[in-house]
């Protein structure tokens, strides 16, 4: 499903928020997105994290996600969004242990595509850098590497025994537009750019088949349900999920207050 | 297994608080940040704003891009909030039941408190959360 970048994180904060109400069951939705666009992490200072002119110069959507992390720039990429519930469908109760689950069923997903990915070991993988803005600069524990680079970055938001963990699943990699959309200041841009080169890897660029986005998607969920031992069901959102992504989107995804700083008072 | 301090009462969101009359200091415990790591980040309600029981009053990040919703244990008005951690936030995870704490609430009902647990019930629960997964 191809959907804008606010359409997209209403979606997916609407059935977490059911799940956190032990309404929605556990979700996975693969997506890609209608234009390209940057998502920033829920606590990101917008103007000194990204380049917002830069952005607006090349047309490029801005939402700010409800879970944590950095910028992503979503040019050719498959996004997903788990969403479930600890103790009710079976996952961990903190944030390590649900990205090693999760990254156990993208590892199995992978390897239908002949590519073996690991996860990042304990603490950072590599040294901070400048680019640290970026959320594909720097792997955390348990983040998917193929031969050291990068390839999937992932974060999470917690509330009430629920969580939604995005993560983004890099299809091709630009580092010189990704440079120029998330490194607000040109100094030291260049060095930037080629750690980048250097830290992240793509399915193209490990030489993949690269399936249509549809095809990709049931490779990714067999990888799920392979892992997991469970067998998903397709669907749609819900009604109620439908509703109140509806209501998300014209309160908060595309509300400046939100995307701009991060808070929906004042 | 952590030691908690006897002196607090502590919810099942993780959350400690210190009673003295009506009034309600709240932190995260040590279990919580332990299990966090490095927080990063953190989202805290404005003072004379008002805060639910079992509704979220704030987040905190950690490094490992993980926003946590802390769930207020009690419901009330905010009337101070810690200042300290902007100058240093790694006080939340040095010194989470102390110079850590993040909110004073007014408590409105204080038969809120009847839901808290006292030190060893919050052990016995996070054995029991532990074991379970």
């Amino acid at each position: 499903m191809c959907l804008r970048a606010s359409e997209n994180m209403a979606a997916d904060e609407a059935v977490f928020l059911l799940s956190r109400d032990r309404i929605s069951p556990p979700t996975i939705r693969f997506y890609a997105w209608l234009a390209p666009a940057v998502s920033i992490g829920r606590f990101q200072q917008i103007d000194r994290d990204i380049d917002l002119a830069a952005c607006r110069k090349r047309s490029v959507d801005i939402v700010r996600r409800p879970t944590g992390g950095k910028a992503v720039f979503h040019g050719q990429d498959l996004t997903y969004a788990v969403v479930g519930v600890e103790q009710r469908d079976g996952f961990p109760a903190d944030i390590i242990g649900t990205y090693r689950m999760i990254s156990r069923c993208l590892i199995r997903g992978l390897l239908e595509l002949g590519i073996e990915a690991r996860m990042a070991g304990e603490g950072r993988a590599l040294p901070e850098t400048p680019a640290k803005a970026s959320c594909f600069s720097t792997p955390s524990r348990y983040e998917l590497l193929v031969q050291g680079r990068k390839i999937c970055g992932s974060s999470q938001v917690r509330s009430h025994g629920a969580f939604l963990q995005h993560g983004s699943l890099l299809l091709a990699f630009d580092p010189l537009r990704t440079g120029e959309l998330l490194l607000p200041r040109s100094e030291g841009r260049d060095e930037q750019i080629a750690h980048l080169r250097q830290a992240v890897t793509s399915l193209g660029d490990e030489g993949a088949p690269l399936p249509a986005m549809e095809a990709l998607c049931l490779i990714m969920k067999t990888g799920f349900e392979a892992a997991l031992g469970v067998r998903l069901e397709e669907g749609a959102l819900t009604p109620d999920e439908e509703a109140l992504k509806e209501r998300l989107l014209r309160d908060k995804y595309t509300n400046d207050q939100w995307t701009l700083r991060g808070r929906m008072d004042g | 297994m952590k030691v908690f301090p006897e002196d607090l009462l502590y919810s099942r969101e993780h959350i400690w608080i210190r009673i003295e009359g009506d009034l309600a200091t709240i932190g995260i415990t040590d279990y919580a940040q332990e299990n966090l790591g490095e927080v990063v980040s953190v989202e805290l309600p404005e003072a004379d704003s008002d805060v639910e029981q079992d509704e979220p009053f704030g987040a905190i990040e950690s490094a490992a891009k993980g926003v946590v919703e802390l769930i207020s244990p009690v419901s009330g008005q905010v009337i101070s909030v810690n200042d300290d951690i902007v100058d240093d936030i790694g006080i939340i995870n040095s010194d989470p039941h102390d110079t850590g704490w993040l909110i004073v609430v007014g408590m409105s009902d204080l038969d809120e408190l009847d839901d808290l647990l006292d030190a060893k019930g919050y052990h016995d629960f996070i054995v029991q959360e532990a074991e379970s997964e």
